[in-house]
């Protein structure tokens, strides 16, 4: 393989690790704090990304950008319905009744999302700046594909500063250890529940815009992209940021290499993978044994 | 069954252990007429109920009795040893494409088959239990979920084995089962054998032990218990159900497809179980005739079957965790109390 090629190879395996990332960032954040598993998580992506095909058919030019900033606040707003109104009454009993209950959810919006948008594949083209191929080192690579890998980077390298550098960061790494210490040391600890699941819905959102130029857009996304996250996150290890990112990164390299040698098999190696990582650590790479 | 004992979960897991104890100690046979009463009744009605339906409702009704050992097998996991398994449409569609691959590439008579598919089943959940258990409570879940991708993914992309998305369709159920009435007499009669079996495990000294793992692993590990075992043997046992379930769903729809083995169908199961009670032993199955009842009749006059799941399933597992026959079974009992104290 010459290195125009490998260029060629490696972007694309950092922009799917990247697309990946940025669903499976949110998706940790939450269980790293509620301990809990959303799978309507994937509904969250996929409002994001039926908004800004709704808002691109509204206005070509500036559509996608005005969901840039749209899409995320319609999944933090679902985000903050569904935990006021769900999961909050349930934090207090067993973790099935909590899946079961974003399983029901997930049925809900999916449903829901075929009254707003009917059942046809949609799609949405990169705008216009970020069109086309740019020249790495000789090799061709797709503007758009940089702009996702940008994207999650900076997404990163945010959750890093909130987590590690804020005292809401210290907050969230703390509820999950002690909540009623923390509650008693004045933080609003239901305030705070709310706050990381509507964060976690939002990078969800936000997911949908960047990815939407990318992929079909269409019924059925939801279900898909959850399995996505899921494969990510516990790769690196639920609860951990650093771990989605290298789950990322595995699963984009895996998927592309994959692709190239053989194609067939490429979403094969993928389970096997993953169940690899859980036979060896069933909590991850970089998770903590569940107690 | 997680973490701390649960409101609602932990009271009718009292119940099902207490009940264990007691069928142990209940003798005479005043009290074992009314025990096998109902058992028999329900039986009887369902073979005659052959005589008395439309061809329609008993296609139906082979789909139902296939899910209710399905949901039967699955509660064994999840309502007895309190393992959440999103993987038991690996099994379901195991049993299905034993069925219909085996007719496929080696004439493989149905009879034959058929009788393979809990075998297969039951040899295929000692590696997938032994990775998956490894994990425990959402990781677990989340594991068992990997393994029905797999199978899904398998299923769909080796398109010379198992005709891919597609699926496998043909003749190779035996003509005497196609005909509604005996395909149901049929799956009932397998159905009626297979829950027989599984109560059997249920009240068993294995099934105690599985639920007292449930309420507190880290006592019967300290008592000596090997845990993983146990666990093991429970997930080889429902498998090997789950498979058999396969097998029977495909006298009804005479083929076979990867859908079964999707992580969605794997959840079909939890809902039904949920629905119908997992704290009772037969609710699974009456979550299944619900289930499937409901589904028929709704896509009939609504589009949207799968908004209404979801909102009687939340409205479920919110508002009324213990399901339907563990709600009726509390009701009774306090029934019961007012009655004894007049």
């Amino acid at each position: 393989m010459d290195l125009a090629s490998f260029i060629t190879h490696l972007v694309g395996a950092l922009s799917t690790a990247s697309s990946l990332f940025i669903v499976a960032a949110g998706l940790t954040l939450v269980f790293g704090a509620l301990r809990l598993i959303n799978l309507a998580h994937g509904s969250f992506y996929m409002y994001g990304a039926f908004l800004a095909t709704s808002l691109v058919a509204w206005s070509a030019h500036t559509g996608l950008w005005i969901a840039l900033v749209a899409s995320p606040l319609l999944a933090a707003g679902m985000g903050v319905v569904v935990e006021v109104g769900v999961l909050r009454r349930l934090y207090a009993r067993e973790h099935l009744t909590q899946l079961l209950a974003t399983f029901a959810l997930l049925l809900i919006f999916a449903d829901l999302a075929l009254r707003f948008w009917g059942k046809g594949v949609r799609s949405v083209s990169p705008p216009p700046i970020v069109q086309g191929n740019v020249h790495l080192a000789g090799a061709p690579v797709p503007l758009y594909d940089l702009v996702i890998i940008g994207a999650a980077v900076i997404v990163g390298a945010s959750l890093w500063l909130l987590l590690s550098h804020t005292t809401l960061g210290w907050k969230i790494r703390a509820v999950v250890d002690d909540p009623e210490v923390l509650a008693a040391s004045g933080v609003n600890v239901r305030m705070l529940y709310t706050g990381v699941f509507a964060l976690g819905a939002l990078l969800a959102g936000l997911s949908g815009v960047i990815i939407a130029p990318q992929q079909a857009v269409e019924p059925g996304m939801d279900a898909q992209i959850i399995v996505a996250a899921f494969i990510v996150a516990v790769i690196g290890g639920l609860g951990s940021i650093t771990g989605a990112a290298i789950g990322a990164l595995v699963i984009g390299i895996v998927e592309t290499v994959g692709a190239s040698w053989a194609p067939s098999w490429a979403s094969t190696f993928i389970y096997l993978l993953m169940i690899l990582v859980l036979a060896v650590r069933p909590w991850g790479l970089l998770g903590t044994p569940e107690r | 069954m997680y973490g701390p004992p649960g409101v609602d979960v932990g009271d009718t897991a009292d119940e099902s252990v207490s009940t264990g104890d007691g069928s142990a100690r209940l003798s005479g046979r005043a009290e074992l007429v009314p025990r096998l009463l109902v058992p028999i009744v329900l039986v009887v009605v369902m073979a005659a109920l052959a005589f008395l339906l439309s061809d329609n409702v008993l296609l139906t009704l082979q789909e139902v009795l296939a899910l209710a050992v399905f949901a039967t097998a699955t509660n064994l996991l999840l309502g007895q040893a309190g393992l959440v398994s999103f993987g038991q449409a690996v099994f379901y569609g195991l049993g299905a494409y034993t069925v219909a691959l085996g007719w496929l590439h080696w004439q493989l008579p149905f009879w034959a088959t058929f009788v393979m598919a809990p075998v297969l089943g039951a040899l295929v959940a000692v590696p997938i239990g032994l990775v998956a258990l490894r994990a425990r409570r959402l990781y677990f879940a989340l594991s068992t979920l990997a393994f029905s991708e797999l199978a899904y993914q398998l299923a769909e992309s080796r398109y010379d084995f198992t005709k891919g998305a597609n699926g496998v369709f043909g003749t190779f159920v035996p003509t005497s089962l196609t005909f509604p009435r005996t395909g149901y007499l049929f799956v009932l009669a397998v159905t009626v054998v297979s829950l027989l079996l599984l109560w059997k495990v249920n009240h068993s000294p294995f099934g105690l032990v599985l639920r007292a793992i449930r309420e507190n692993r880290d006592r019967m590990q300290a008592l000596g218990v090997n845990v993983y075992l146990h666990q093991l043997i429970a997930f080889v046992i429902s498998g090997a159900f789950c498979a058999l379930a396969g097998a029977m769903f495909v006298v009804f729809s005479q083929s076979s497809y990867p859908e079964l083995l999707d992580w969605t169908t794997s959840g079909e199961p939890i809902f039904m179980a949920v629905i119908g009670g997992m704290g009772t032993f037969l609710g699974p199955a009456v979550g299944a005739f619900i289930y499937q009842f409901g589904h028929d009749e709704l896509v009939r006059y609504v589009s949207d079957w799968q908004l209404v799941l979801g909102a009687v399933l939340l409205a479920i597992v919110m508002f009324w965790p213990e399901g339907l026959l563990g709600g009726l079974g509390r009701l009774g009992k306090i029934l019961r109390k007012r009655g004894g104290n007049r």
